[in-house]
């Protein structure tokens, strides 16, 4: 009866475990899909019948791209650097001080960032246009970085803080004893500790920025100043059909969320539902 | 006394740089872009310090024109279409991927990678595959017989809307997948043995216990799943740019339009400030009801 039942359980687990590889392959087709086109030659690409695996195998699409490239892929990493620094510098201490210092008005801040987080960069596209322009930011790497790091910031803030909060309040009291005095206990206690969720923060704002369309390309119309998202767009529009460029391109884009997500999935996960679903 | 109201400084410190700048690059836009959309802002007029005040002629152009309320009903079409598939089959992923077998949590952690990928990217290997000449979807449908002519997806409005829903639905269903899949885990195991041994079906299960103990998870998973659908842009905008013929234009694109390519920044905060009261008005749906749910 017993064996019985634990070969029931082993065939469930087989039919179980193929299932979910079924699903994931078909889902995750368009990924590969990406990939393998992007070493196609243009010829394969206009076949009738498109290959699962391409006949030649071919650099020639990233090759093709690669002046354009140097210019794009700097501005891309400038702009996702500098929006990640400010979203660290900014939301690692909010985040600390909304779970920790109990200052009036908590709750209302924690609204703050639940709600910009939910409106969309077409909202404030027209009115940060206008106001860069006046402010003779438009075409420089200031516009798209501070406007991709608002992106980040109310989602870091609201990723961090239940971590922060599950800190206990004994280690900071201790430190105080020992006549640490709070700014220097956050440097060299909570930043230490909270080492994990603040590097899957960084991640996270990194991301944000260089996955980031709307911004980049409505403040940054110079082909020298545009980073990869708005780069692709543009050589789309010229160069509809020539796929195999496009898809290099696109995978030079997905390499970052990509490289963070395998190294580190199990943390994203957790991030990804604390910083987009409650504070 | 002293020392707390030291503390309370402090606090302000860490805290009020971020939301002033918050308030600064989100807040003071939302503001200005309301009182753009009353002033008679145009190309011409860019430059000026005082432009003039034309009341609610921005409003009126818009309401007055077809293509808006074309891009209205796209949006809720497009949302509504977008949150059904992603919804129902996130839910389904959820379910299945909460058995225990041994590869139910590396492969579920993998699926959520669509959720991370740029969106621009995501919509240009959605419109390669949906190509009609040389597109994979094309070859497939062909191949099982399902269709006899390739067909050109992205260059009918109904096709084009159902890529665009296609395309979305590949990134909203990890994510609710995600949000579901907390709820079920917090679902105790002993009611549902407890269920089994008083002879309840699996289905019976899922009815009685597994709906009504998520339904605060489905609540906040569908209107987080509206406002994050309701303000596509990138998608729209690579895949088809509002076409074939405005057919696939939403609220975001439109405004896009009116502002960055007829520079009429007026009647493109106008459609603007549409997008944002209705955004608004779901937004304070989801905090009653995530405020009802817990304590901030």
């Amino acid at each position: 009866m017993k064996t019985k039942k634990r070969m029931s359980n082993r065939k469930k687990n087989i039919i179980c475990n193929i299932a979910a590889v079924i699903i994931a392959c078909v889902f995750l087709f368009p990924l590969y899909w990406i990939v393998i086109n992007s070493f196609k030659l243009d010829s394969e690409i206009f076949l009738r019948k498109p290959t699962l695996w391409p006949h030649t195998f071919t650099l020639q699409a990233y090759i093709d791209q690669l002046p354009n490239l140097k210019v794009t892929l700097k501005n891309s990493i400038i702009i996702a650097l500098g929006s990640m620094a400010i979203a660290l510098v900014l939301s690692v201490p909010a985040a600390y001080g909304l779970a920790k210092f109990k200052v009036k008005g908590t709750k209302i801040f924690i609204l703050i960032f639940l709600i910009t987080q939910m409106l969309p960069a077409s909202l404030v596209l027209t009115p940060l246009f206008l106001t860069f322009s006046k402010m003779k930011l438009l075409n420089t790497y200031l516009a798209p970085i501070l406007s991709t790091a608002t992106i980040s910031i109310p989602f870091t803030v609201l990723m961090l803080r239940p971590g922060f909060l599950s800190l206990p309040d004994e280690l900071m009291e201790a430190a105080e004893i020992d006549g640490c005095s709070r700014l220097r206990a956050f440097f060299e206690i909570v930043i230490p500790i909270a080492k994990p969720t603040v590097i899957t923060a960084a991640c996270f704002s990194f991301v944000f920025a260089w996955n980031d369309l709307a911004y980049s390309m409505t403040f940054n119309t110079k082909d020298s100043m545009r980073p990869m998202t708005s780069a692709i767009y543009t050589f789309m529009n010229q160069y509809g059909t020539k796929w195999n460029s496009i898809m290099a391109y696109g995978v030079l884009l997905i390499i970052p969320s990509v490289v963070i997500f395998v190294t580190m999935q199990r943390h994203i996960v957790e991030g990804m539902t604390s910083g987009s679903v409650k504070g | 006394m002293k020392r707390n109201r030291n503390k309370q400084i402090l606090g302000y410190c860490f805290i009020l740089p971020a939301v002033i700048y918050m308030i600064a690059l989100i807040g003071y836009p939302i503001v200005y872009n309301w009182i753009i959309s009353f002033q008679d802002a145009t190309a011409l007029t860019l430059k000026d310090s005082n432009r003039a005040f034309v009341g609610l002629a921005n409003f009126r152009a818009i309401f007055a024109d077809k293509t808006f309320w074309g891009a209205m009903a796209h949006t809720f079409i497009y949302t509504i279409g977008c949150l059904v598939i992603q919804f129902a089959l996130g839910f389904a992923f959820a379910l299945f991927f909460a058995k225990k077998f041994s590869f139910s949590k590396p492969i579920r952690g993998f699926i959520v990678i669509s959720w991370m990928l740029p969106v621009t990217v995501t919509a240009l290997v959605f419109k390669f595959m949906l190509a009609q000449d040389s597109g994979i979807i094309n070859t497939i449908l062909m191949n099982l017989h399902i269709i006899k002519e390739p067909i050109g997806w992205l260059l009918k409005g109904n096709t084009a809307m159902f890529g665009l829903i296609m395309a979305n639905s590949w990134v909203g269903i990890p994510f609710n997948m995600l949000l579901l899949t907390t709820g079920i885990n917090n679902i105790p195991e002993d009611i549902y043995e407890a269920a089994s041994i008083d002879g309840a079906s699996k289905f019976q299960q899922f009815k009685n216990i597994t709906v009504p103990l998520l339904k605060p998870t489905i609540l906040s998973a569908l209107v987080l799943g509206f406002v994050l659908t309701f303000k596509v842009f990138d998608l729209v905008y690579v895949m088809t740019g509002g076409g074939p013929v405005d057919a696939t234009e939403v609220l975001s694109t439109y405004s896009y339009k009116l502002s960055f390519q007829l520079f009429k920044f007026g009647e493109g905060a106008a459609c603007a400030n549409v997008l944002f009261v209705c955004l608004l008005i779901v937004a304070l749906i989801y905090l009653r009801t995530i405020s009802a749910d817990e304590e901030v």
